[in-house]
């Protein structure tokens, strides 16, 4: 077997793997976790929400970390890998946005508010917009991984603001709310097997690109 | 004169814009008191050509040596380097003689202001000095767009189509200009479309031609790729 | 040092003269100031809570227009290629054009602010040297993410739209903190309060200018 017919191998292993934690995750959060007495199975969003602003939070250091690394080496694997984790983190961010409006309904009785840690998770996933728009309007890979790299190590400065909002300012959102052990373990249960679910979907995405990018240099080099 | 190590070269440049070939592993050489004639049809890639050698644009792969020295991350070696390209760098709400000014500055010349008074006499600007670049007629500005990228007496020099535009004085001032500059032991490069120009003042001719560089012979030769 | 000098007086006498961004940048911000004192006429209590919010939103898109039409003009005829081909330090460039809009803000806060404490009936009792010193904090914030993010979109196609996704985002914490800090002090409240956000603007001053200048080097290369 070469290494051309390992790889398909290799990333349906990965889909497999990939969708068995979700299904574990999942299973985790409505079988294994305990009900809560206030807000009864609504708190179960609770979960999902906390995993996927951890992942968002995570790919968003990562986009500026390979952004770094692409300034640093100028290789293109660099700047895969900081698309497919902006992707992906784009889509983590707008998932807590929209969890957390679900949750915050229910438990204070508003789909928003504009209270610090709910504001800078919204900026963060602007931020995440502006990046993705701006590499949509460049065609030049090297350009358009230099700027991208710029503009996501600036946008990495609101992750502190982020994670440190309920400390710094006062607002609604909880900050580190008491949990019987059983929650607990299937909070952290939940944000391995989604960060871990992250990593996956993040690697199979930079894959599609480095493919992407290895046939334009195929077409590039063609013979006229 | 020719010295054995040139003045400038390109390692293996490759460039492509949208999809399209426009360098596909240049190499190029150019020794000092040497004049190279660039020719090609119109979207040959010449100016890009010309980019890359200036390192104004970050070819896709391959490397650009400026007197020996790596051009990438060289911010002290771009003052060995003079383009003069299809835009001229002028700013056009300043008059000729501060655009002279400026760029003397920024190239951290010595007595910018003679240098400019110089420059603006040389290409017979003298009369139109404290007149806006905006306001000049096309081929003043090409002279004072050669003048602000010469200004800082480049040992290399890369001229995009310089004589096109230019009136029959103006010519003649440049081609003097670059002949001096060859007598000097700088090295040359220059962009036409107009092949007598380029056998009268090339001491070497090469043509772009789907991305790859030909050497032209004398009249009559076959040509060959450039090595 | 003197190429700093050189490219700050090269670009005050193109702005000068040209008269593309300043006027531009005053009359947007006196829009948006008249159409806010309109809309809330009679309101006073609601005027005065928003009236240093509205002052900052009308900042912020007034600066970022500014700087379109600046870096704009600086694209024409290959203008911006050449300054980056000269042999003067990114840190140097970052920091000329940075200067050159802080002016351009401050000269659009002394119009802006008395025009919003005139058009919109604003009480203000906030002492000059906090007046100053939050239009200051602020303004280097705006002009240090503008112009890094001005740098980088120009040229691009919709580049005045991208600059405006890309630089709001990053400025609004400092626009909150900022109309927050202008809230407190018109009303004369100089506390603890007030030098929290204060505090926060000199944190966002010095982090934005210091990546602005390291990071300049990559927005400058092609």
């Amino acid at each position: 077997m070469n290494a051309h017919a390992a790889s398909p191998l290799r990333r349906s292993t990965l889909d497999v793997f990939c969708a068995m934690l979700l299904v574990a995750v999942f299973a985790a959060i409505f079988w294994l976790a305990p009900e809560e007495q206030t807000m009864g199975p609504v708190q179960r969003i609770m979960y999902v929400h906390v995993a996927v602003a951890w992942c968002g939070l995570l790919c968003s250091i990562a986009t500026a970390g390979a952004g770094a690394l692409y300034l640093w080496r100028r290789t293109l694997v660099s700047d895969h890998w900081a698309q497919a984790a902006a992707e992906w983190g784009f889509l983590c961010c707008g998932l807590t946005l929209a969890t957390g409006s679900l949750w915050a309904h229910e438990a204070w009785g508003v789909w928003w508010t504009w209270e610090p840690r709910l504001t800078s998770m919204c900026v963060l996933w602007t931020i995440n917009c502006g990046y993705l728009l701006v590499r949509a309007n460049l065609d030049e890979p090297h350009r358009r991984a230099r700027v991208a790299a710029v503009i996501a190590i600036l946008g990495a400065l609101d992750v502190p603001l982020v994670v440190m909002a309920t400390r710094w300012f006062r607002g609604m959102h909880p900050e580190s709310p008491s949990m019987e052990p059983a929650m607990l373990g299937v909070l952290a249960l939940t944000a391995v097997g989604f960060t871990l679910f992250s990593v996956g979907i993040v690697a199979r995405r930079r894959g599609q690109l480095e493919r992407l990018s290895q046939l334009e240099i195929a077409e590039f080099e063609q013979p006229q | 004169m020719v010295s054995s190590r040139p003045a400038l070269q390109a390692v293996d440049l490759s460039m492509r814009y949208s999809g399209r070939h426009v360098l596909r592993s240049v190499n190029f050489a150019l020794a000092p008191g040497e004049i190279v004639a660039l020719t090609g049809e119109n979207g040959a890639g010449k100016t890009t050509l010309l980019r890359c050698l200036a390192w104004r644009t970050r070819p896709h792969t391959g490397d650009v040596y400026w007197h020996g020295e790596p051009a990438a991350h060289n911010g002290p070696g771009r003052a060995m380097v003079g383009l003069a390209a299809h835009e001229t760098g002028l700013y056009p709400y300043l008059t000729a003689r501060e655009n002279l000014l400026f760029a003397a500055r920024m190239h951290g010349l010595d007595q910018p202001s003679a240098k400019a008074a110089h420059w603006l006499s040389a290409a017979h600007m003298s009369a139109c000095a404290d007149q806006p670049a905006a306001s000049l007629s096309k081929g003043t500005r090409q002279r004072l767009g050669l003048a602000r990228a010469l200004i800082h007496e480049p040992t290399i020099l890369l001229l995009d189509e310089p004589f096109a535009g230019l009136d029959a004085r103006s010519a003649a001032w440049l081609t003097d200009l670059l002949l001096n500059y060859r007598r000097q032991g700088r090295a040359l490069c220059f962009s036409t479309h107009d092949l007598s120009v380029a056998h009268a003042l090339g001491d070497r001719l090469i043509r772009l031609d789907r991305g790859c560089l030909q050497e032209l012979p004398a009249h009559g030769a076959r040509p060959s790729r450039a090595a | 040092m003197a190429a700093f000098w050189w490219l700050l007086q090269k670009d005050l006498v193109t702005e000068f003269r040209a008269r593309q961004s300043w006027p531009t940048m005053v009359l947007l911000g006196g829009v948006i100031a008249m159409v806010f004192g309109l809309q809330l006429d009679g309101l006073t209590e609601t005027r005065q809570a928003l009236a240093g919010t509205m002052l900052w939103i009308a900042t912020f898109f007034a600066a970022m227009t500014g700087l379109d039409r600046s870096f704009a003009l600086e694209r024409q005829d290959g203008c911006w290629e050449c300054l980056r081909s000269y042999p003067i330090s990114s840190t140097t460039l970052y920091l000329a054009k940075f200067a050159s809009q802080a002016l351009a803000l401050a000269l659009l806060q002394v119009v802006l602010t008395p025009l919003f404490i005139v058009l919109c009936h604003v009480a203000w009792q906030a002492p000059w040297w906090a007046t100053l010193l939050v239009a200051a904090l602020g303004n280097v914030c705006l002009a240090a993410v503008g112009t890094m993010i001005g740098a980088l979109t120009s040229g691009m196609k919709h580049s005045g739209g991208l600059l405006v996704a890309v630089a709001l985002p990053l400025t609004v914490p400092v626009l909150l903190a900022a109309a927050d800090a202008t809230r407190l002090m018109s009303a004369g409240q100089c506390d603890s309060a007030w030098w929290r956000w204060t505090n926060l603007l000199a944190v966002f001053a010095a982090i934005y200018l210091s990546a602005g200048a390291v990071l300049f080097e990559f927005v400058v290369e092609d």
